[in-house]
């Protein structure tokens, strides 16, 4: 049984990585929390096939924000194949923590933001 | 809108001269600071006080028929007692000195009124302006905005250098008051104006209510921040002056903070605490409060030192907001916080 919160999710949340915004993002999408309040945008940079660059800013919880730290980690260079094939499972077992299921709606929304932001960079495709 | 522009917009549909008094300094006790105004009409009317009413306010008024009736300023010391009270102990024992001017309100090129119209068009514009006013001549005097722009004299260029030094200090202060310049030779009253005071609560949470509702009588401009549009309405905020949705800390970067802004945290949750007060501290607001026990605000003020954040910021930081009062409720927590936030604004406070 992993940890309640790992080591890499307080690394992450302490120092997260890809923090900030692009300048010109080809997809930005932010979603929030109505209830408890956790806001995240993720901001994204493509070519033809790959996402190049990954952002994110926001206010939220500490799972929240860890999970955005590590999301833009895993697509940075990625495929847009494999970024849409990016389950649930692989970013909360990437936070290496015993998520409980009240959370996990908190871990999940930063690849809520993605998925969305992409939905809607690609309707017309 | 500040007191004194409501005055003038209600005198210049009522009079045609009025004489404006004003607190230029005080000595001992005193109810009202530097600053102060009192405005008799041509036709009697009466607004405002530099005191709290009583025997002065009515020397006050015999002084400024007589500058209406010779249209001449005069610079006028007073004793904040009557005999009566004096030898009786009512005293409040403190001294005055008003000084008392005619104004055109017919004419907008008149230059006390073209320069208080001038005042108001800066402070609309949301910066700060003091009026430096010779107490020796009265009819010298500069205008200094926030920003380094100047206009008329205080009789030389060295005088005018000297009392804008003095006037930047004053505006961060946002306290008017009597300094002398020339080596102590020449009185001069600084009369400070600056945008309204502003509280900018994070959190819209139901302290927040009623802080806001509180804040708003008070006179001040009133903000709240909050990610969650379902928190963060018009109906529970009905008096505020705006409401922004969105990520916190991104909009506590847009607001601008004065020493006349007061910044509350009340959502009492750190993910809006922590990147709220990063930008927030940094930017050194009249009042920084958060939410919170004695052990929370240990913890946050620790985990910001280990991320970076100077020690001598976080020692800005309120927490529990609020003066003691033992409060339970929402209005009354919100009472004591505003409560605080005055004292230490006022300087009764650190």
């Amino acid at each position: 049984m992993p940890a309640l919160y790992s080591d890499v999710l307080l690394d992450h949340f302490r120092h997260p990585r890809n923090y900030g915004s692009l300048v010109a993002p080809d997809v930005s999408y932010e979603k929030f929390n109505p209830l408890c309040g956790d806001r995240i945008r993720i901001e994204l940079q493509l070519n033809q096939t790959t996402i190049t660059e990954a952002r994110f800013k926001g206010d939220a919880c500490a799972i929240s924000t860890a999970a955005a730290s590590l999301l833009t980690e895993l697509i940075t260079g990625t495929p847009l194949e494999a970024v849409a094939a990016l389950s649930d499972d692989q970013l909360i077992a990437a936070l290496e923590s015993n998520i409980q299921p009240a959370r996990v709606q908190c871990a999940l929304l930063p690849l809520e933001a993605l998925r969305a932001g992409m939905k809607e960079r690609f309707k017309d495709s | 809108m500040e007191e004194l522009f409501e005055d003038i917009e209600k005198l210049v549909r009522a009079e045609k001269r009025v004489a404006m008094a004003t607190l230029v300094a005080t000595r001992g006790t005193s109810p009202k600071r530097e600053g102060a105004k009192m405005w008799v009409g041509e036709k009697g009317r009466i607004l405002g006080s530099v005191t709290i009413g009583g025997c002065v306010d009515a020397r006050v008024i015999a002084e400024s028929e007589r500058v209406l009736s010779l249209s001449e300023p005069r610079l006028v010391e007073m004793k904040l007692a009557d005999e009566d009270a004096w030898e009786i102990g009512f005293s409040c024992a403190g001294d005055l000195d008003v000084l008392i001017e005619p104004i055109d309100l017919t004419n907008a090129n008149a230059n006390l009124f073209d320069l208080y119209q001038s005042v108001r068009e800066t402070i609309d514009r949301g910066r700060s302006a003091v009026i430096a006013t010779s107490l020796k001549d009265s009819s010298f005097k500069l205008l200094i905005v926030e920003g380094g722009e100047v206009s008329g004299t205080l009789g030389t260029p060295e005088l005018d250098r000297e009392a804008q030094t003095v006037a930047s200090e004053l505006m961060r202060k946002q306290r008017s008051g009597t300094v002398p310049l020339a080596n102590d030779s020449l009185p001069v009253f600084f009369e400070v104006h600056g945008p309204p005071p502003t509280l900018i609560v994070f959190g819209a949470s139901h302290v927040a209510m009623p802080l806001i509702s509180l804040a708003h009588d008070l006179g001040l401009k009133t903000v709240v921040v909050d990610g969650r549009p379902r928190f963060a309405t018009r109906e529970r905020f009905p008096d505020v002056d705006e409401l922004l949705i969105g990520i916190p800390s991104e909009i506590a970067e847009t607001l601008a903070y004065t020493s006349s802004t007061f910044v509350v945290l009340t959502a009492h949750d750190y993910k809006y605490d922590l990147p709220v007060l990063k930008v927030v501290l940094p930017a050194r607001p009249a009042y920084v409060g958060l939410l919170g026990s004695k052990r929370r605000g240990k913890a946050i003020r620790e985990f910001m030192k280990d991320g970076g954040m100077d020690e001598t910021l976080l020692e800005q930081l309120h927490v529990p907001t609020g003066l003691d009062i033992g409060a339970d409720t929402a209005p009354e927590i919100a009472l004591s916080i505003l409560a605080e936030a005055v004292a230490i604004k006022s300087g009764r406070r650190k």
